[in-house]
């Protein structure tokens, strides 16, 4: 089974060496592949000095643009699973087995890195935490399945999951409503305990306008996932 | 034909000017036609309303108001209304068919830096 993991990266010069050589070292049965969101210092350069495929956007179009860029590439390039690992360290490379198992054994199309599911260490602030349980509560009313940690964007998706995502992703923050949207087209998701940690350096997709706007986004988009037809 | 007040024959003249100018905007394709409809729909009626008391006095009426300046006040914040909500929509459109073309490009990119560089030279 081929396997991608893509990496979308915004201003990573610093981490991104640093993440791809551990997942290489400890996960070297994957392809990897950089989706530089428009990038104002040298990430796609230090990428390719890495040796891996880097596909470039011209601005900045967000981490949802980015994976439905890897998502396609994915597709044409004939992989069956394709795994999002941020560029800044956060994600721990060595948790990608036990993440795409699930996909690969046929368990589910969807399998969500969660940092609840059991004890991780990762603490999160007081803010951000009160705002996982409401989007899990949410989800959970949605789908009637819970799945603690909607915010993590360590997932693996299956290639039925991909042909879809490529047209249909949250530009921004997909979390509960993408959750919501997959699972209502019948999808499978589970969550698989992961490890988190602080990023190392570089630039978090969530500044503090967008963490103003997300409670708004996600609960309109989620109820709107909720409602919309499926096809 | 009832005495016009000032104000009607300004808003009603001002609303004509507007509409041959979003016409002129056309004929300069600086604004397309879809674009000028809302527009020069919205003066006409306006234009409409300025000349004609008789009919300004029964939509005023109708629409339970008091004065016929709110009417027409109602009426243009109505068009800003559609206006708005109709550009909204176009940009939100607009701003999906920007990212998939740019995320396109970034594919035909990296499609051409595999076929290696360009071939050239005299």
């Amino acid at each position: 089974m081929k396997i991608l993991v893509v990496i979308p990266a915004l201003d990573e010069e610093e981490s991104l060496p640093r993440t791809l050589d551990e997942t290489r070292a400890v996960a070297s049965g994957y392809d990897l592949l950089v989706i530089d969101d428009g990038s104002r210092d040298h990430t796609a350069a230090v990428a390719r000095a890495h040796g891996v495929h880097v596909v470039s956007h011209p601005f900045n179009l967000g981490v949802g643009a980015a994976m439905q860029t890897g998502f396609r590439w994915a597709l044409e390039q004939g992989y069956d699973i394709a795994v999002q690992l941020d560029a800044d360290g956060q994600h721990d490379p060595r948790d990608l087995d036990a993440l795409v198992a699930p996909v690969v054994a046929g368990a589910c199309e969807v399998s969500i890195g969660s940092r609840y599911v059991a004890s991780s260490g990762y603490r999160a602030p007081r803010l951000r935490r009160a705002g996982m349980m409401l989007f899990s509560w949410i989800v959970r009313a949605a789908l009637g399945q819970r799945i603690a940690d909607t915010t993590s964007g360590y997932r693996a998706y299956g290639r039925a999951v991909m042909e879809v995502c490529q047209h249909e992703f949250p530009k921004d923050f997909p979390d509960a409503p993408l959750i919501i949207m997959l699972a209502r087209r019948g999808f499978r998701i589970v969550e698989v305990p992961v490890t988190m940690r602080e990023r190392s350096a570089g630039t978090s997709f969530y500044t503090l306008g967008k963490s103003l706007y997300y409670p708004y986004k996600n609960l309109v988009a989620s109820l709107m996932a909720w409602l919309q037809r499926t096809p | 034909m009832e005495f016009l007040s000032r104000t009607q024959v300004i808003v009603a003249f001002g609303a004509l000017a507007l509409a041959v100018y979003v016409l002129d905007l056309v004929r300069r394709r600086r604004l397309s036609e879809e674009y000028s409809f809302l527009w020069v729909v919205t003066s006409v009626v306006i234009a409409l309303l300025g000349f004609s008391t008789p009919l300004l006095r029964g939509i005023t009426r109708a629409l339970g108001m008091r004065f016929e300046s709110s009417t027409v006040f109602a009426l243009g914040l109505a068009f800003a209304v559609a206006a708005l909500l109709y550009l909204s929509i176009k940009m939100s459109r607009l701003s999906h068919e920007n990212q998939v073309l740019a995320r396109e490009i970034a594919l035909l990119r990296w499609r051409l830096e595999q076929s290696g560089p360009p071939q050239g030279g005299a």
